[in-house]
């Protein structure tokens, strides 16, 4: 029985494993880091899965999991902390894929998504997985139209450090 | 807003560029611990029961004797059964915080019931620091009011000393250990909850402000 719980949750899992890498990576900026969360990402919806009951759907409760794990539940690793660009940890971008500028400004850009704060790299994280608001509101527990106050202060922010 | 755009666009291209954990590598990470927050206060919390649960039973009955001279042993036992009431009390209310605190609720409702979780444990800690405070205060009065018995304690020999002073002096220390005992709980229990839950506290407060 629970052999076979574990079997369904792991390829299910496997499947959209992109989505807990996701939330790592924009709460995370060393490859440890990253590790260290996705690995209690993945103990708590494993240890939740016999409470899932399809009433939504399993990304769905997937991200909100995440983020609650991400949040609440987590807490960072005592491991010093590497000053590291996570850009450059986690992808192995050859220069010719992007143009100069555009890759400058993305740089700067997930730069300052890591300075704000955990419920804001929660807003923006789903607002970029084309959430839509009353989704991100149903997510966090806030209102829709705090979510969207919220968003345009973000969006606001980042367009200061852009163009400063 | 074109900048949020191209970064939309650069999201959803890097959406494929993780690393894919296999079927073993998945099975090994739902085999290990957690190490959550709401995890570690319960286990804290539940060592600390047991802890004191250790001490009462380690205290020798020789100590129990001085309270036989101010006739308060009943009532210490009196005040321990009502003690552990309340402590049961405690436990079930943990048991229940705990039960309902759910992953899959918002992250706001989650906080809420963490913080709720807390509150529990702080109202425990007030309730065993004041109980200590209480207990001991009335004790300390009862004996020193009755000085004749306190000094036949204080100096069983009989040596030929200034009583007045040795009085004095014992009262004093009495209420200084008294203070920095609870000094000293009421530190111990800010450091623990303080560490744990900062970055929880942090998080509510700003989902609090927005609202």
């Amino acid at each position: 029985m629970t052999k076979d719980l574990e079997h369904k949750f792991i390829s299910e899992f496997q499947k959209n494993q992109n989505i807990v890498h996701k939330v790592c990576r924009i709460y995370t900026n060393n490859q440890e880091a990253h590790n260290d969360l996705f690995q209690e990402i993945t103990i708590q919806l494993w240890k939740a899965y016999p409470k899932f009951r399809g009433d939504s759907k399993l990304s769905t409760w997937m991200y909100r999991i995440g983020l609650n794990t991400a949040i609440t539940l987590f807490r960072k690793s005592k491991r010093s902390i590497k000053t590291q660009d996570f850009e450059s940890v986690l992808y192995k971008i050859e220069s010719s894929d992007y143009d100069d500028t555009e890759e400058e400004q993305l740089k700067l850009m997930y730069k300052a998504i890591h300075q704000l704060s955990d419920i804001d790299k929660g807003i923006i994280f789903l607002y970029l997985e084309e959430k839509n608001y009353k989704e991100i509101s149903a997510t966090l527990g806030i209102s829709e139209v705090n979510a969207r106050v919220k968003m345009n202060r973000i969006k606001t922010r980042l367009k200061k450090i852009l163009n400063p | 807003m074109d900048e949020l755009e191209l970064l939309k666009k650069d999201w959803k291209k890097k959406d494929g560029k993780f690393k894919e954990l296999s079927y073993s590598e998945i099975y090994k990470i739902i085999h290990k611990k957690s190490s959550s927050i709401v995890k570690w206060i319960f286990i804290i919390s539940i060592a600390e029961f047991v802890f004191w649960g250790i001490v009462n039973f380690f205290i020798p009955d020789s100590i129990y004797e001085v309270y036989d001279k101010f006739h308060l042993r009943n009532w210490l036992y009196i005040s321990y059964v009502v003690h552990y009431i309340i402590v049961i009390w405690f436990i079930y209310k943990f048991y229940t915080n705990f039960k309902a605190i759910h992953i899959a609720d918002s992250t706001k409702l989650l906080m809420k019931k963490i913080i709720k979780t807390r509150k529990t444990v702080n109202y425990y800690v007030y309730y065993v620091i004041i109980y200590n405070f209480i207990l001991s205060i009335i004790f300390t009065i009862i004996m020193f009011s009755k000085s004749d018995i306190m000094l036949q304690i204080l100096n069983p020999k009989n040596l030929d000393i200034d009583e007045n002073k040795l009085f004095m002096y014992t009262l004093i220390i009495q209420i200084v250990v008294i203070f920095v005992m609870c000094g000293i709980l009421w530190l111990y229990y800010r450091i623990i909850y303080g560490i744990l839950l900062k970055k929880l506290n942090r998080n509510y407060n700003e989902l609090e402000r927005i609202e």
